[in-house]
């Protein structure tokens, strides 16, 4: 039945299929047809899940409708001199980065996982290690397109690198999971490609290495990444701790040996080729496990954090940890039930570390809900703004533990 | 009685950089505390959308402290001091001028009054620094105190060396006419003999010309804008004889006041002369600087610098009192923070607004007592007595002396003035 | 007229002396840093502790009375004035700074701390707040997070927005609330980043944790002058796409030089250049900072240049920079009013949209000052005229509106850093179609249902789908 209306709103060509859960999944071509389709769910009282590549989040969500974004793909405005780029959100990440190379620009961000949809790494906000040096997905995006719950079309931003004109939509609806609207397009910031790109690794204990990591950020420096990988993230067998430093010539000359001497310690150099496996298997490791969690700490509380991690998720030490030494941030993957992501959300709370969900089975979101441990009074607020955009929540996205 | 039309203000475009230059804004935060707040209200009074009577105006403006750090971190150029004394002497007209100021201001300009109350003030001042605190009246006293010769200071230094540098003939000596004032002659006379001296030790024919009086810089900052031209008129004339020699002026006020003269002259038929003595006014400190200054004895000091906001804000003079200290051997300089700020002195202020002028001096004293010098030096009778009294309340005995006091001790120990 | 019954709870909460009723008083409160805009607010209120402001707002909020927060009064877009049946809650007593976290680069300060104080108490541990309006010496950090405030370093370190990790903020109805954590990462949706921008709508900021920045040790800055404004717009695209990502890269134009050079803050800049460009480069590395600069020079020369100043030591530094950080102010010598626009176009329509806003200047015979931040398109328009000329006025109300609509259509924005306030709310349907800006306004409700807080700024009412 929901099938039929699609085909008479969108055509044959707007329904993909029915998936395995025999949700019919329908397709959009446009801000407007994805309008159509939200209007219509609204008022019909459908609930509609959002899919991108599903590489990152199973398509698992119990729902009434598929929403997919895959036919809103491709790079719609791209202007080399002004470095801006206009992309649907249906495109292959990887695609529009290696689409940029061509001109000799990229997008400094390096979102775990692999064969992810532009949508999904702006709708989780999955920065990678880059964001030591180039900041977090927020800091990247100029504006998007956003089809609100109830079908209309909000064009949040711009495509010009400042704009403060009205309420900054676009940062709301990054990282909200599509709670609030699908993102159908986001206009992102570019940077020219680095002259001099060197990768720097070093093994030892996690305590080690940490104190590493804290002295090159002492003196000063900030590298392009400075990330603090477990040994499973590596398939090795030590922690490591990886420094990429990004520049000219001889600004990145000039911060190698800077980061030796401030950490005190030895650091083996990658060549090029060996440095790009590195960071793509090793960030697409992430998915191997089912389930993702973000822990936001202070740089000097990353070994409570960790240890945190270790004492509730990681009794075998074998998952795939991150540390990000300068933001703070430790990314969890691995298999683990309700109750102890619950445990560890409520003792991270208590130290004021919030535990996002960014990846999971729909078991594991709908009962934990991607946040979850909303400080008092902004539940409220998160909950209303959900309201006015989608009224008649259409749209199945668990933020919270939601009663 | 006639008042200056207010002008000066146009350029203004509210910006706020004066803001955090502003003593009172700082300790307010109060728009109308601020030289912006302060230029709306002269401005609506200009206009007449605002009237004299008007609550609370003449309250803000009268709290202003003259200081005049606002203007020149101003983009603009705004003639800020300018417009205030024109607004004081508009309110002026309407409201009588604060009786303590007045009974101040009537003290300075009229030597037959000047000469017993100061002499009884100089009979006081040996038991001053035991009556020092923090009451009105202790506040008082520690004024008094900081008057005292600060001589017994200086003789912490050892006399080791005669210094190497010969003293310069006399023949040749270009001459500078001290300007006596009114409470540096009082009070102070021990920095005008200070002032001689090491004016002498450098080469200067140093000498009084008669019959000059208080500068008026009292007056006019408290809106008594013809008592001011008076006093103004009374200088120009004795000036006017000696017009060949520069004027040496060791009070900061005075000197900003008397570089004024041309303006507050105009159109005045002595105003070519008031022109004149403007262009002729010059600091001790940049009458000593200008040339390279005499070497006396070393004098293990710690000594902080506090520059007056009439030397540094009115006059833009900012390196020569730093140069004739630093040419002393064996003075460090220290620094305290927010030294550009006003320390709440200003003229008669810190007796018609004593709140606000403690509150603004209370930053001034502990910043200097953190960086803790031997000896705290400022060019401007006012700014003595009012550090001098702020530290004596705090239990400080950090003395409080001119510049150029320094330099004569330092003098004085290398026996120039033995020879 | 604020009821007396309300005046006096509000003395009550804070200290009479602490609430402004009387007329003198309320006309130093009736601009902010745009003159051109005037409203007298029916009082204003100073409080000097966050206790007191949730007392001040709580009683706003009981008797239903609209209230506008104001920092510094240095924004430039007319959004802190008050009409006289709202208070205006004057935040410069809150100017404590909190805590400065050297290990993990943090600061929390009370909204009232002014921006450079903050840069100047983070100087011992080799950090610094790196958003740096030209009103720095004087605005607030609490106005910087509502007008999303930028500056010229924000080229390479980015604006307010993105050094702001978590607010506690205190709604309109008096609620207090704490958004986002001090690690940056949010607690649910990033309602921190639909915070900051505002505009003092959602309500006002009590505490504010902040991102420090290391300060760079090795510094460049470059002054090059053409002959004409264009070659210097193409100077800054190719730089940008040279891979370059200087600190700062500022244009002024002829008729600024010539203002600045005029007013005590002259840098000796050349007054018969058609423009200048500023460029500064920064790192931690003398060596790679001055190989950097020496092929900006490369690349400035073959723009055509006609010459380079290159200043290391911060003395020189600071004076090119002078110039350029009070231009506007030095504008106040050009005319008794200052009309200041804040359009922002793609980095790449810098040169055609440059030349039109000259011809649209000769076509209402106006003055027009450009001095922009180039790097990020950002263009300050500034036009100086006397407002008692009302044909002046009319031509200059014209022009602006001109001016406006050539950046939108160029693929531009309205504001880039001053807000829209009321200033530039009639322009706001020219970029937002009647959804987005209804979404907006339904946002604003969930912070603000009785529209208690700033009302009538940034949203024009009538052109919003419910």
């Amino acid at each position: 039945m929901v099938a039929d209306k699609i085909r008479s709103l969108l055509g044959e060509h707007g329904l993909l299929g029915i998936d395995p859960l025999g949700i019919p999944v329908a397709a959009p071509a446009s801000d407007d047809e994805c309008a159509l389709l939200l209007r219509t769910a609204s008022s019909e009282s459908w609930t509609v899940r959002i899919e991108g590549s599903g590489t990152w989040i199973p398509r698992d969500a119990r729902a009434d409708l598929a929403l997919s974004t895959m036919r809103l793909r491709g790079i719609v405005d791209l202007s080399p001199p002004d470095m801006v780029v206009t992309v649907g959100s249906g495109t292959s990440w990887t695609e529009l980065q290696t689409s940029l190379a061509n001109d000799r620009m990229w997008i400094p961000l390096d979102p775990p996982g692999s064969g992810r949809s532009v949508g999904s790494v702006v709708a989780c906000a999955t920065a990678g290690p880059l964001r030591t040096g180039f900041g977090a997905i927020r800091d990247h995006l100029l504006g998007l397109t956003l089809v609100t719950g109830d079908g209309r079309v909000v064009r949040a931003g711009g495509r010009v690198v400042k704009n403060v004109a009205g309420y900054d939509i676009t940062k709301l609806a990054a990282g909200s999971f599509g709670a609030f609207g699908i993102i159908t397009s986001v206009n992102l910031r570019l940077r020219a490609v680095p002259r001099a790109d060197a990768t720097l690794i070093a093994r030892g204990t996690r305590d080690h290495l940490l104190d590493a990591a804290r002295g090159i950020l002492s003196s000063g420096y900030t590298p392009g990444a400075l990330e603090l990988f477990s040994p499973a993230a590596v398939a090795g067998t030590e922690w490591t701790l990886a420094v990429r430093l990004l520049g000219s010539h001889e600004a990145v000359a000039a911060e190698r040996s800077a980061v030796g001497a401030a950490a005190r310690m030895q650091f083996s150099s990658l060549e090029p080729s060996d440095a790009a496996d590195f960071w793509r298997d090793t960030l697409a490791r992430t998915t191997a496990a089912p389930s993702t969690l973000r822990l936001g700490a202070l740089p000097s509380s990353l070994d409570e954090a960790l240890d945190s991690i270790a004492h509730h998720l990681d009794e075998s030490c074998d998952d795939w940890i991150a540390a990000n030494v300068h933001a703070g941030v430790v990314r969890w993957s691995g298999d683990a039930g309700v109750n102890r992501i619950r445990l560890l959300r409520n003792v991270a709370a208590h130290s004021e570390m919030p535990l996002t969900i960014e990846r999971g089975p729909w078991s594991v979101r709908s009962e934990l809900g991607h946040f979850g441990a909303f400080r008092d009074g902004a539940v409220r607020l998160v909950y209303a703004l959900r309201n006015s955009f989608d009224p008649s929540r259409t749209l199945a996205i668990p933020l919270g533990r939601e009663s | 009685m006639n008042t200056p039309p207010i002008s000066g203000l146009d350029p203004c475009v509210h910006c706020g950089f004066c803001l955090q230059a502003c003593p009172t804004y700082l300790a307010t935060g109060d728009e109308s505390d601020s030289p912006r707040g302060r230029i709306v209200l002269m401005r609506s009074l200009a206009r007449g959308s605002l009237s004299t009577t008007e609550p609370t105006l003449a309250f803000h403006l009268d709290r202003c402290l003259g200081c005049l750090a606002c203007e020149p971190v101003c983009p603009s150029d705004v003639r800020y001091g300018t417009a205030l004394e024109a607004t004081r002497a508009l309110i002026a007209q309407s409201r009588p001028v604060p009786l303590v100021a007045r009974m101040v201001n009537a003290v300075m300009a009229d030597r037959r009054l000047r000469r017993p109350l100061l002499g009884l003030a100089r009979l006081v001042r040996p038991v001053a620094g035991v009556l020092a605190g923090q009451s009105r009246l202790g506040f008082a006293f520690g004024m008094l105190r900081a008057t005292e010769n600060g001589q017994r200071w200086g003789k912490q230094g050892q006399k080791t060396e005669k210094a190497s540098l010969p003293a310069p003939s006399a023949s040749s000596a270009p001459s500078a006419l001290l300007f006596t004032g009114c409470i540096m002659e009082g009070l102070f006379s021990h920095v005008h003999e200070a002032t001689h001296r090491t004016l002498s030790a450098n080469g200067y024919r140093s000498t009084r010309v008669p019959h000059q009086g208080c500068c008026g810089a009292l007056h006019a900052h408290t809106g008594e804008h013809d008592k001011a031209v008076d006093l103004a008129r009374r200088n120009v004339a004795a000036f006017a004889d000696c017009p060949e020699s520069v004027i040496a002026v060791n009070s900061a006020g005075c000197g900003a006041m008397l570089k004024e003269y041309g303006r507050l002259l105009a159109g005045d038929p002595l105003e070519p002369e008031a022109v004149a003595l403007s262009q002729r006014v010059r600091d001790v400190s940049q009458l000593l600087a200008s040339r390279e200054t005499r070497r006396g004895h070393t004098l293990a000091l710690k000594v902080a610098y506090d520059p007056p906001c009439h030397l540094l804000h009115a006059q833009r003079i900012a390196d020569a009192p730093r140069a004739l200290l630093a040419s002393i051997p064996g003075i460090e300089m220290v620094q305290h923070r927010d030294a550009a700020m006003c320390c709440g002195s200003a003229g008669s202020y810190s007796l018609t607004q004593v709140g606000l002028s403690r509150t603004v001096l209370e930053d001034k004293v502990n910043a200097l007592i953190a960086a803790d010098p031997d000896v705290v030096a400022t060019g401007n009778p006012g700014c003595i007595m009012q550090i001098g009294a702020g530290l004596a309340a705090v239990g400080s005995s950090i003395p409080v002396v001119h510049p150029i006091e320094i330099l004569d001790w330092s003098y004085a120990m290398a026996g120039f003035y033995d020879e | 007229m604020i009821p007396p019954e309300v005046l006096a709870a509000l003395k009550a909460a804070v200290g009479p002396q602490w609430v402004k009723d009387a007329r003198a008083e309320l006309d130093t409160y009736a601009t902010d840093g745009l003159p051109t805009h005037r409203s007298l607010p029916g009082a204003a209120v100073i409080p000097g502790r966050k206790d007191e402001l949730l007392q001040v707002i709580r009683i706003l909020h009981h008797h239903r009375i609209p209230a506008v927060a104001r920092g510094a009064g240095t924004g430039l877009s007319g959004g802190a004035l008050a009409s006289g049946d709202a208070v205006l809650v004057v935040l410069t007593r809150l100017n404590r700074i909190l805590k400065i976290d050297a290990e993990n680069r943090r600061a929390v300060v009370e909204p009232g701390v002014v921006n450079t104080r903050l840069s100047a108490a983070a100087e011992p541990f080799g950090l610094h707040y790196a958003p740096d309006p030209s009103s720095q010496p004087a605005c607030t950090i609490g106005g910087n997070v509502a007008e999303n405030a930028g500056g010229p370093h924000c080229l390479k370190y980015g604006v307010t927005t993105n050094h702001i990790l978590a607010l506690d903020v205190v709604l309109p109805d008096g609620e207090l609330l704490s958004l986002g954590s001090p690690s940056g990462e949010p607690w649910g949706p990033d309602l921190v980043g639909l915070f900051v921008g505002s505009e003092g709508t959602f309500g006002i900021a009590t505490e504010i944790t902040v991102k420090l920045t290391p300060t760079p040790t090795a510094i460049r800055t470059l002054l090059a002058d053409f002959t004409l404004l264009r070659s210097a717009g193409q100077a800054v695209t190719s730089i940008i796409a040279a891979g370059f990502v200087p600190a700062a890269l500022e244009i002024l134009d002829h008729n600024t030089i010539a203002a600045v050079e005029a007013s005590i803050y002259r840098a000796g800049y050349p007054t018969d250049a058609g423009a200048v460009l500023l460029v500064e480069l920064d790192g931690m590395d003398e060596l790679a900072v001055e190989a950097e600069a020496s092929q900006v020079e490369d690349l400035l020369e073959s723009a055509g240049a006609r010459s380079i100043q290159l200043a290391s030591d911060p003395a020189k530094r600071e004076k090119l920079w002078h110039g350029r950080k009070k231009a506007f102010g030095a504008m106040g010598r050009l005319g008794s009013d200052l009309v200041v626009q804040d359009a922002v176009v793609p980095r790449s329509k810098l040169p055609d949209v440059l030349d039109q806003i000259g011809e649209i200047g000769e076509r209402y015979s106006i003055s027009l000052c450009n001095v922009f931040h180039a790097g990020d398109g950002n263009l300050h328009p500034n036009i100086a005229f006397d407002q008692t000329d009302p044909d002046l006025a009319e031509r200059v109300r014209r022009a602006s509106t001109d001016i406006v609509r050539l950046c939108i259509e160029a693929g531009g924005t309205i504001t880039g850093e001053h807000g829209v306030g009321t200033d530039k709310m009639h322009y706001m349907p020219l970029v937002y179609d009647a959804d987005t800006l209804g979404a907006m306004n339904r946002i604003r409700h969930v912070f603000d249902p009785l529209e208690l807080a700033n009302p009538g700024k940034v949203l024009p009412v009538h052109s919003c789908r419910g």
